[in-house]
């Protein structure tokens, strides 16, 4: 674990700028709601494209591989659609 | 159950070294459940808001108590309703969301003040505190007290009267719950020292439409005795009064809650146990996931909350 996040720090840290940054501009965009869903939809996007450019890069990219951030990046918005159904955001 | 339990959790060769929960078809599964659910989810508090709906439990008389116990815990006396003020903080409140608008000067640039005029109260100092998304009075108040300026707002010796709506509607398409709270005096004189109530509030609150009004003893309100010895007329919110059966709000809660749970530690287990074994097998990376994670989580935590100006 230690290794492979020394190995791969640069990645690990540009992953998690992108995910706090869209973390504040959802903050920063309240209350325009619509504004708040495209910038989490951009946000899991670049998650997404992120996770799949480092595979190619730096590791054995595969179509397994590709849909599993797909299918995160969507269980992550289902999530969020199922909260904000329920009134809850 | 627990070989299911190990199978589920755990990468083992009857998972392919893979925790089953993280399985293609087990994600697709719960990307569906969760977007079917919130399909239905919605159909029911549309149709059936009694079964499933949103409940909140933001009443004036409590808005009241706590924004009197603040002043009185800060050494300032109490505030009393003006049914005037009320009036006006309704008036801005359908304002708001007639023209859907969340801001204290409307987009024709009509400020506050205009509303507290309007509804007849000559102030010589006026303040207002906005705040929606709440689902209670005890968090409306812990907000504005936790901004400096409405705090200020709500601990100025300058006011002498308040007034607060509460009112439900859409603002950006979005079901909401606005409150208002105009401050205000129409003196000079400084208010007197504060008192401690002498017995409990009691407010009767009229259902029905927004502009319905319920009648209030404002001698038990505050520490200060009304002006006129007639009671008090303030206006009612017009949130529903039936509680659902199932509160969404907190389904939805502990649903996301169990699931998130479950998939975080599985997460965590199938990253410990695979590194342990040294596995080798072509997967993304969990650390990420659990990035994602977090980040669903703590953007479901902030806009959970209401947003006060």
């Amino acid at each position: 674990m230690h290794k492979k996040l020394k190995t791969h720090k640069g990645y690990y840290l540009s992953l998690l700028t992108i995910l706090v940054l869209g973390l504040l501009l959802t903050f920063l965009a309240t209350p325009d709601f619509i504004l708040q869903v495209i910038i989490i939809l951009v946000t899991i996007f670049f998650y997404v494209f992120w996770g799949i450019l480092h595979h190619l890069l730096n590791h054995e990219l595969t179509p397994r591989i590709m849909i599993e951030y797909m299918l995160i990046g969507l269980l992550g918005i289902s999530i969020l659609f199922f909260a904000h159904m329920g009134g809850l955001i | 159950m627990k070989e299911f339990l190990h199978h589920f959790f755990l990468p083992r060769h009857t998972n392919n070294y893979r925790a089953g929960i993280l399985h293609h078809k087990i994600l697709l599964s719960f990307i569906l459940f969760f977007f079917s659910a919130g399909f239905l989810m919605s159909y029911l508090r549309t149709n059936f808001p009694s079964v499933l709906g949103t409940f909140t439990d933001i009443s004036i008389q409590q808005l009241l108590l706590l924004t009197n116990e603040k002043r009185q815990e800060n050494g300032l006396p109490s505030l009393t309703i003006n049914d005037n003020l009320s009036q006006a903080a309704l008036s801005k409140a359908s304002d708001m969301l007639g023209k859907d608008y969340w801001a204290h000067n409307s987009p024709d640039g009509t400020p506050p003040w205009v509303f507290i005029r309007g509804a007849g109260y000559n102030y010589i100092y006026a303040g207002e505190n906005l705040a929606r998304g709440f689902n209670n009075a005890p968090d409306v108040i812990n907000a504005w007290m936790a901004s400096e300026a409405h705090r200020k707002n709500m601990l100025s010796s300058n006011y002498q009267n308040v007034g607060f709506a509460v009112s439900t509607g859409k603002l950006s398409g979005e079901d909401t719950v606005l409150v208002v709270e105009f401050l205000g005096s129409t003196t000079y004189a400084p208010p007197a020292v504060a008192k401690e109530p002498e017995k409990p509030a009691t407010v009767a609150v009229v259902p029905g439409s927004p502009a319905t009004v319920a009648k209030i003893d404002t001698e038990t309100l505050g520490a200060q005795k009304a002006d006129s010895s007639k009671p008090k007329v303030i206006v009612a919110n017009s949130l529903p009064q039936v509680k659902p059966l199932v509160n969404s709000q907190t389904l939805s809660l502990v649903s996301i809650r169990l699931i998130m749970f479950m998939f975080i530690l599985a997460f965590i287990l199938d990253m410990m146990i695979v590194e342990r074994k040294k596995v080798i097998r072509f997967v993304g990376h969990n650390l990420d996931h659990l990035f994602l994670f977090s980040l669903v989580l703590l953007i479901i935590i902030i806009l959970a909350r209401g947003v006060i100006i």
